[in-house]
């Protein structure tokens, strides 16, 4: 059984960069992961991967208020466990009422009063400010693999561990016993329980398909090709270059001070309007602040270099992060996985000799 | 439940329960014991629920993992792999997935991502699909999904029905057929085309092919769902012009225009931002602050229904400062070409040729600088010989001796912008002055220009106003034929399709098809030699729209305009002639008897069906949801049309709202349980193919096979009968005891032969030239896309009016740009002056701004639409995957200042009317939404409202009478082109807080 690791670097760490400028909320990325990963008893409210509108109030709930994350010394701070309400959504419908009743009943939760309350993204193209000045933006969000994972920290079964090879944190199911101490550590809060297994769980980074060279489903899956998935460590990669070298992939919320590896290209928006119609190009349309107060105070430093850059491919010059933003192809996305999951051939269970899953090799076609 | 839970235990006869982590699952027994016994098991008789054919038992195999990884591991395997696409109405889809099946059932969906790269440079299509395409999986085992033929046993919409077997089912069809064509004929037969279900080989071409052969009316879709872009056709001559997606990559200005395409194109709006990217600017102008707003550089905000204001500010801009691309104008566009100031009409060659003299109508002039007099304009070439004047009154002597003034349409065009100052502009759109003159300065600086609008702006009553400006605004700068230019309209017709035009299959039909369509064009052109293949290509369809002319026997029109249907059958006669208030006050008669004039002109000819003697008796959809898609139809049809319904057939994958009311529901295969191409966009200029994952669940039938069986049922009853014919008003006869030989292209294509059908399109096509030689089913199974190499042979097609290169973006109306090829409008060139009688009437000779009339009466509020983030048409809609991802039912956004001053907060039920009607709904606050703006997206079921109205139910569904013209040149009905739509935009309502009934 794995022990617990805190403190153990991992060899390589798996990261991702979203770019919020590309992304336009369509959730295919938390489509693509609730297909493949929690359509099972418990988990209908689970959504691994979701995308918020920002500023809002997100899912769960408040979850900004919520608490957890790391003291300066590492430990993992206690936060509030987040409810089922506030999670919200997994409504059952009356689908035969609403077939073969005589009456003409809407198709309406069968629960909750007949209403719903809350779900993943109840505050959809919401965001803040007044017309004409209103501003949003999506904001998607999955376990941020921490390089300092409070949710491990706070596990007294040892159940979760930061794989060494990869960086991934994982929850050994069999050992969790659902306490949710995990849960309440996580200042993200984008760990979930599941209410009929009793376990704990959240997102896996696909690490079955990352062992057969295939990219997580919510990055190979996402329409916007805003996702950019790759070892961090990897000098020549894009992550490497958009966090370290261009500094313009920022992590969530760096404050709670758990170390996250999935970075965000904070998003630009359109010039306001002043109050007699014209345009202000002076002040931004998303309060500086409220980036900061998502993005850490890089993120003022960020907008102008990709500013900067915008401008130069306007005025026909080169721009090397522009094009690693565009990416041009979409494999250049994908980081060392690339494979085409169809070209992986399982064998069947009877052909094989033992009684493991792992007999599984993959063949290319 | 869990949805994939509840398909294992579905698929364990006997009650045995699937292990899960060794767990027992007691949920689903408990929501049987406890609320639902007894409709539950209803229903599983029905299919609503449950459901056991199709679906392989799930063979309980031991769990055999080192730890718990291993779990996770199986998860994400699968035992067979195919090719799978979505086969709706959605703009473009086209999406390539692969479908992942688990014991004998679709267990997940995932882009395939396998588009090739195509020009250097420009970014790739990967990875095709949204949100929904990944989980149409769910919806086909979903509780929506219809499984048996089905036959209501209570009153109609009361929702008691009782399974029946096809035989059954397809006996009350024929039978109820078979009494319309005794009774009234065969036009009392309604066939409406779908978007739902939009396969090329199923979907909807075989109930449309036996509606030809038994002379049914086919209701034109185009027009029916409001998606013909009239003043593109009025400019144009046809609206079925678009650019590749990966052409936006091009501009260097990119207008997102009356679309929403964040919402809309979820996989094709990543050109837009790779474009940004690469240094093009993006602008959008729309009311409110949308999701396709957030990415822009520019925002501009404007009132609803203002934007010809807008771009004709931008156009007196761009002439006043000397922008006009003057080469482009003339070469390209009516704006040389001159007007009588007397008449107000063009300059012919039949006032100027003396007596006797052979004269065209439709010959036109310019005033030669060079010669000092009028020159006429070439027909068969947009190359000028002359030097023309664009400004300038001239002097011009008649045939008659009379000497008339004349000017350029150039000169007539300064005059009309006049009104439109920025100033004047900014008090009708609400955009600033100085904003108005950057965006004019933005397209005259650009080099590439595109405007992105999809089917917004023509959902306006006075949309053409709005499309004709744009397309002014771009003529003026020269942004159209060229690489990242132009606007988007759209298409469908590089595939050559011979389900509804072809008597015999394979190569002999097609041969008898081209000698017959080369006899119409022979005519054609020895009537005008000048006639470009294009045209010539449009004239067949128009001689098909009339008469037959490509079956060697008689059959129904091709599709017929709905609005004389709405308007004599359908209930809309009492709205239309009922309310000049919420028509255009330049009107000066009630709707009806502009109709009737239409009518009485001939410009109609031909096309005019239903008869107004011949009340329809029969209605049968495939996947339309008639009750649902048209506006206002809700409340008109189920009044006014519903009762002289003996007969309403839905065919469909899932319940719809038009299902629900229905007498017979026949269960189609979806889309992964048979062979199929979805209906190819040039937007993606891809082929997609599906094919059979899993055996069509329950009893569901591909629609071929369900229209062959149904032609034999019809042949088989009818001679029982002894009737052997139906006879429509024209005389035409149909022969019934012949359908079948007919239907089945003469026993080539029986009712298993799906594959057989598909190979014969796929065939043809590639002998029209649009695919490569050599390909055939065959390399669709292998590869899943094939590219489009041309543009077919017919007039859609055509349109495109390009060449496509193997690795160049595909951009459209690059003949007309590069060579000079002319337009199918009247005066063979973009056409901006129509002096047509009833535009001269109504003003609108030249594009204009007018004031949206206040549908629905005088209330604050105007209540717009678009398409839904979360369903294509109301397929997903009900998904419960995706009412998760919103706020689980529909709402209407609006913002909080409006909601205040009425009491209400988020999440209220409102009641929501005008003088028309009244819904109900909950409403979602957003600062986004524009004050005195209210939205709610299309298309919620209206089982989803309260009382079943659903927001259709507020709009009255008014036609512009305009478009009623004819006679005139291009202005002249054929498939999917110029007919008169339904406006649903901008629809004047007030809301207030709905009296307390509880939860919806």
């Amino acid at each position: 059984m794995p022990a617990r690791r805190s403190g153990t670097a991992p060899l390589k760490q798996v990261a991702m960069v979203f770019d919020l400028n590309k992304c336009m909320g369509c959730q295919t990325c938390s489509v693509g992961c609730k297909v493949l990963w929690t359509q099972e008893e418990g988990e209908d409210y689970q959504w691994w991967c979701s995308v918020n509108t920002m500023p809002g109030r997100g899912y769960p709930k408040d979850w900004e208020g919520m608490g957890g994350g790391a003291r300066q010394d590492g430990r993992a701070l206690a936060g509030r466990l987040p409810s089922r309400a506030e999670f919200g959504g997994g409504w059952q419908y009356n689908y035969e009422e609403v077939y073969t009743s005589k009456e003409h009943i809407p198709l309406r939760p069968i629960d909750g009063n007949g209403t719903t309350q809350w779900g993943p993204n109840w505050d959809e193209d919401e965001g803040g400010g007044r017309w004409p000045n209103s501003y949003f933006f999506y904001l998607p969000r999955l376990c941020n693999h921490c390089t300092r994972p409070v949710c491990l920290e706070a596990c007294p079964r040892g159940a979760m561990y930061k794989r060494p090879k990869d960086g991934i944190v994982l929850r050994d199911e069999d050992e969790c016993r659902g306490y949710r101490f995990c849960m309440e550590a996580c200042p993200y809060k984008k760990i979930y329980f599941n209410l009929a297994r009793q376990v704990s769980q959240q997102c896996i980074l696909c690490f079955p398909r990352l062992e057969r060279g295939v990219a997580p489903a919510c990055a190979r899956q996402c329409p916007g090709r805003l996702v950019f998935v790759g070892y961090v460590d990897d000098e020549d990669g894009p992550i490497n270059q958009l966090v370290y070298r261009w500094r313009v992939a920022l992590p969530l919320h760096p404050e709670y001070g758990t170390g996250p590896n999935i970075f965000y290209i904070p998003p630009l928006a359109p010039y306001r309007l002043n109050a007699d119609g014209s345009l202000d190009e002076s002040t931004p349309r998303i309060p500086m602040q409220e980036l900061e107060q998502l993005f850490g105070p890089q993120v003022g430093r960020a907008l102008a270099t990709l500013k900067r850059e915008i401008a130069k491919k306007r005025r026909g010059e080169a721009s090397e992060l522009m094009d690693t933003l565009i990416a041009y192809h979409w494999n250049e996305l994908l980081g060392p996985w690339t494979r085409d999951p169809a070209t992986i051939r399982w064998l069947r269970p009877e052909a094989s000799s033992r009684g493991s899953a792992r007999r599984a090799q993959p063949e290319g076609r | 439940m869990s949805r994939k839970r509840e398909r294992q235990q579905d698929a364990a006869p006997g009650g045995g329960t699937p292990p899960l982590l060794g767990q027992p699952v007691t949920r689903r027994g408990f929501l049987k014991g406890a609320s639902l016994g007894a409709a539950a098991l209803y229903l599983t008789q029905l299919g609503c629920r449950g459901g056991e054919e199709g679906i392989r038992r799930v063979v309980a195999q031991p769990y055999l993992y080192g730890d718990w990884t291993d779990l996770y591991r199986q998860k994400w395997r699968w035992d067979k792999v195919t090719w799978g696409t979505h086969l709706i109405d959605c703009y473009p889809g086209s999406c390539l997935f692969r479908v992942y099946t688990k014991d004998g059932m679709v267990w997940r969906e995932e882009q395939a991502g396998r588009y090739p790269e195509i020009e250097p440079g420009v970014p790739d299509m990967n990875p095709r699909g949204c949100q929904k395409g990944s989980c149409f999986s769910d919806v086909m085992y979903g509780p929506e999904r219809l499984r048996y033929p089905l036959r209501r046993v209570g009153e109609r919409g009361s929702g008691q029905w009782e399974r029946i077997s096809w035989k059954e089912a397809l006996t009350d069809v024929a039978d109820g057929i078979l009494d319309a064509l005794e009774e009234v004929g065969p036009e009392s037969v309604i066939y409406e085309l779908p978007p739902g279900n939009g396969g090329i080989v199923n979907g909807p071409l075989p109930g449309w092919r036996l509606s030809r052969l038994i002379g049914a009316t086919v209701l034109d879709s185009n027009g029916m769902v409001g998606d013909f872009n009239v003043g593109l056709y009025e400019t144009f001559g046809k609206f079925q012009f678009v650019s590749s997606i990966d052409d936006w990559f091009h501009a260097d200005l990119i207008l997102v225009w009356h679309m929403n395409p964040v919402y809309t194109r979820i996989p094709s709006v990543h050109f837009v931002y790779e474009a940004r990217y690469h240094g093009t600017k993006v602008v959008n102008i729309a009311p409110d602050y949308n999701a396709s707003s957030v990415h822009a550089d520019l925002w501009v905000p404007v009132e609803p229904g203002s934007d010809a204001a807008l771009a004709l500010a931008m156009c007196r801009i761009i002439i006043d400062e000397g922008w006009v691309n003057r080469e482009f104008v003339v070469e390209q566009t009516d704006l040389p070409l001159l007007v009588r100031l007397d008449t107000q009409r063009f300059l012919r060659q039949t006032d100027l040729a003396g007596e006797g003299e052979e004269a065209r109508d439709d010959q036109f002039y310019v005033w030669d600088e060079a010669s000092g007099g009028p020159a006429p304009a070439p027909r068969d070439t947009l190359r000028m010989n002359a030097r023309p004047a664009l400004e300038g009154r001239f002097a011009v002597t008649l045939a008659s001796g009379e000497q008339v003034d004349v000017t350029p349409v150039f000169e007539l065009l300064r005059e009309r912008l006049a009104d439109y100052t920025p100033e004047r502009a900014a008090s009708i759109t609400g955009v600033r002055p100085s904003v108005i003159r950057r965006l004019a300065r933005m397209v005259a600086e650009a080099k590439r220009v595109h405007i992105l609008q999809g089917w917004n702006v023509n959902k306006y009553y006075h949309g053409d106003l709005m499309e004709r400006s744009q397309a002014l605004l771009l003529a003026l700068t020269g942004n159209f034929g060229r690489k990242g230019t132009g606007m988007r309209g759209f298409n469908s017709a590089q595939l050559q399709v011979g389900t509804v035009v072809k008597d015999h299959a394979g190569i002999e039909g097609f041969i008898e098809l081209a000698d017959r369509a080369l006899d119409v064009e022979e005519e054609l052109l020895q009537e005008d030699p000048t006639l470009t293949e294009e045209m010539r290509a449009i004239g067949i369809e128009q001689a098909e729209a009339q008469r037959r002319v490509l079956f060697p026997y008689d059959v129904g029109p091709l599709t017929v305009p709905a609005a004389f249907y709405w308007y004599w059958h359908a209930g809309y006669k009492d709205v239309w002639d009922g309310h000049p208030d919420w028509s255009d006050p330049a009107m000066n008669r009630p709707l009806g008897e502009y109709l009737d004039e239409a009518v009485s002109k001939g410009w109609w000819e031909g096309v005019a069906l239903p008869q107004k003697d011949r009340p329809p008796r029969v209605l049968l959809e495939v996947a339309v949801s008639t009750l649902r898609r048209t506006r206002g139809g809700y409340k008109v049809l189920r009044e006014h049309l519903w009762p002289k319904l003996k007969l309403i057939v839905a065919v469909d994958v899932r319940m719809s709202s038009t299902a629900r009311q229905a007498d017979i529901v026949l269960p189609a295969a979806g889309f992964y349980e048979k062979t199929d191409f979805r209906f190819p966009v040039t937007d993606v200029n891809f082929l997609t193919f599906t094919e059979q994952a899993v055996k069509p669940v329950g009893q569901s039938k591909p629609e071929w096979e369900i229209f062959t069986l149904l032609a034999r049922k019809i042949q088989e009853r009818a001679l029982a009968r002894g009737v052997t014919k139906a006879s429509d008003a024209a005389g035409r006869e149909f022969p019934l005891d012949k359908l079948v030989e007919r239907f089945t292209m003469h026993g080539a294509v029986r009712e298993r032969d799906g594959d057989a059908l598909a190979e014969d399109i796929v065939r043809d096509t590639v002998r029209v030239g649009a695919l490569p030689e050599r390909t055939t089913l065959k390399t669709f199974r292998k590869q899943g896309i094939v590219r489009f190499t041309g543009l077919g042979q017919t007039g859609g097609g055509l349109n495109l009016a390009t060449d496509i290169k193997p690795d160049e973006t595909v951009s459209p109306l690059r003949w007309h740009g590069e060579r000079q090829v002319p337009y199918p409008t009247l005066t063979r060139r973009i056409q901006f002056y129509i002096d047509h009688d009833w535009f001269l009437e109504g003003d609108e000779a030249l594009p204009r701004h007018k004031p949206n009339p206040q549908m629905g009466g005088s209330h604050p509020l105007r209540m717009t639409s678009g398409h839904l983030r979360w369903s294509i048409h109301s397929t997903w809609v009900a998904n419960r995957l995706m009412l998760y991802t919103h706020r689980g039912g529909p709402f209407l956004m609006m913002c909080p200042e409006d909601a205040e001053a009425r009491g209400l907060a988020d999440n209220d039920e409102v009641r929501v009317y005008n003088d028309f009607d009244e819904f109900r709904v909950r409403i979602k606050l957003s600062p986004s939404v524009r004050p005195g703006q209210v939205i709610i997206y299309h298309a919620w079921e209206p089982y989803q409202y309260r009382n079943w109205k659903p927001y259709d139910t507020a709009i009255p569904g008014m036609i512009k009478w305009l478009h009623l013209a004819g006679g005139y040149g291009h202005l002249k009905f054929w498939r999917d082109n110029w007919q008169p739509q339904q406006a649903d935009r901008a629809i004047a309502v007030e809301v207030e807080k709905a009296a307390g009934e509880g939860a919806v």
